[in-house]
């Protein structure tokens, strides 16, 4: 026999100890052809996977940790933050148990974790890459907070959970918006997305129905009208019923502040334009004509496409 | 001791890793078996002269004495092995998952490289991910370690220094090795 490596062998230990005791809550979810993606157990009877996998919207299953394959029901989806809700009978299997990814720095080692089927759990092994306050994603959610780490998120890994070495789950993997580091999707970010999908099947987005494009005053305007910054946007098209046309404004209106606060990048109104939004009323600053006006819009919701 | 992560375990290891190859081949890993043989993949042992270079870099000529291209394991006699250190087999079934795990090889003639991953489990690999039925079923210790080629025939082994699998494929960028109890009975049976 060969002599125990000491502290390897009792970190490996801790990092089975941490996959035993997370593993208990990641299920296979079977919603597209062949290979199955993840989900995360997040609350008593709901599931969390990634929107990506979800190629059917019925006929959807789960197997748990104990092998059984049971039916699940699709609840909602929200592809701007590529997140899934399903719903399975309550009282199957243990709720995940929710870390806080503001304790996470880079270097920790982290696992992913995945279940393909009715053998064990997967599990990938790497270290945290990088941390940061709230994001936008590419594909348009928000995201509380940046997690990314080296973790190679391998076929069916997608929905999976991230866990620390203690075996707490700091959010759900996302292959989608994983480019090149793996990115997780963090919990604060997941109870949201799933608390709305649960009480309304989706997750609303602010809309104002404009479309603009930075413009710069000449100093000559920007002195006349008694603008402290010469940067604004300009309104290129309006769309007919939506909410900044209800509230009169008009093609060719240069928007210079909205609540008070300069803008001068469309990004900036897509900000305000995040959680909660809808139903809030924005006070556009704007040059009309040579003259300063002001519109107030109450923010609308998005419409969603079809299917 | 922290520090030295998987160095301890993986300098013991190595001591009974060897580089095989045929011809001007790249080759690929071999283990030294208990009995004084060393055991790798009928892939890398493709012709019965095999050129075998010894953890102490000297190189002798070695000869394929066993092949299973079913199970994709191969036996090679040399010179030499007798007086080396042979890896210890160990049990891939009592292996939890996430638990360390190491590769020894020579990825892209890297010399007796160690990769760290997890692993994941033993077992037919998962459907779906395309892999021709006869192979998915046969049993395979799966593990989350970076392999590439050079490391066939190599050691995966865990925290404890234990051999528990030779290594065999890519699945899906997933390392594949034929159980090392596998490795074991079928050797035997196989001995003359």
């Amino acid at each position: 026999m060969s002599a125990p490596s000491g502290s390897l062998a009792s970190l490996s230990e801790q990092l089975a100890d941490a996959v035993a005791r997370s593993a208990e809550s990641v299920v296979a979810v079977h919603a597209r052809p062949r290979l199955p993606s993840s989900g995360v157990h997040w609350r008593d009877g709901v599931v969390v996977t990634t929107e990506a996998t979800v190629k059917r919207l019925d006929g959807i299953t789960v197997t748990l940790p104990d092998g059984a394959r049971i039916d699940a029901t699709l609840i909602g989806r929200d592809p701007g933050t590529d997140l899934a809700v399903l719903r399975i009978p309550t009282g199957r299997l243990p709720v995940a148990r929710s870390g806080d990814p503001g304790t996470l720095r880079p270097g920790h080692l982290v696992l992913a974790l995945a279940r393909l089927g009715d053998d064990g759990p997967r599990v990938a092994l790497g270290t945290v890459s990088a941390t940061g306050g709230p994001w936008r994603c590419w594909k348009g959610g928000e995201i509380d907070r940046r997690l990314q780490s080296d973790v190679t998120l391998y076929p069916g890994f997608g929905g999976g959970p991230l866990v620390d070495v203690d075996g707490r789950v700091h959010g759900v993997n996302s292959g989608g918006l994983s480019r090149p580091f793996a990115t997780t999707v963090t919990a604060a970010t997941v109870d949201r997305v799933a608390g709305e999908l649960l009480e309304r099947g989706y997750v609303a987005r602010g809309w104002l129905g404009i479309a603009m494009h930075p413009v710069r005053f000449n100093p000559g305007a920007r002195e006349r009208l008694g603008l402290s910054r010469d940067a604004g946007l300009v309104v290129l098209s309006v769309e007919p019923d939506a909410p900044a046309g209800r509230a009169g404004v008009l093609v060719g209106d240069v928007v210079f502040a909205i609540d008070g606060q300069p803008v001068e990048s469309p990004e900036q109104v897509v900000d305000l334009l995040g959680g909660g939004a809808v139903g809030r009323v924005l006070a556009l600053d704007l040059v009309r004509g040579g003259a300063r006006s002001r519109a107030d819009v109450t923010v609308g919701e998005r419409p969603r496409r079809a299917g | 001791m922290t520090a030295a992560f998987a160095a301890e375990a993986a300098s013991r290891v190595r001591g009974g890793v060897v580089h095989l190859r045929v011809g001007d081949s790249a080759g690929g890993a071999g283990v030294v078996w208990p009995g004084g043989v060393v055991v790798t993949n009928a892939h890398v042992a493709i012709e019965r002269r095999i050129i075998v270079r010894l953890p102490d870099g000297s190189v002798v000529e070695g000869e394929t004495i066993w092949r299973d291209p079913a199970r994709d394991l191969a036996a090679v006699a040399a010179p030499g092995l007798a007086a080396l250190p042979p890896v210890e087999p160990g049990d891939a079934g009592r292996v939890r998952p996430g638990s360390l795990v190491f590769a020894i090889g020579h990825p892209w003639g890297i010399q007796d490289a160690v990769s760290v991953g997890v692993f994941h489990g033993v077992g037919p690999i998962p459907t779906g991910i395309g892999v021709p039925e006869p192979i998915r079923r046969q049993a395979w210790v799966q593990a989350a370690v970076r392999l590439a080629p050079g490391n066939s025939g190599g050691p995966i082994a865990d925290a404890d220094g234990r051999v528990i699998g030779v290594s065999a494929m890519i699945v899906a960028g997933l390392a594949l090795a034929v159980p090392a109890g596998e490795v074991e009975s079928l050797w035997r049976g196989a001995r003359p």
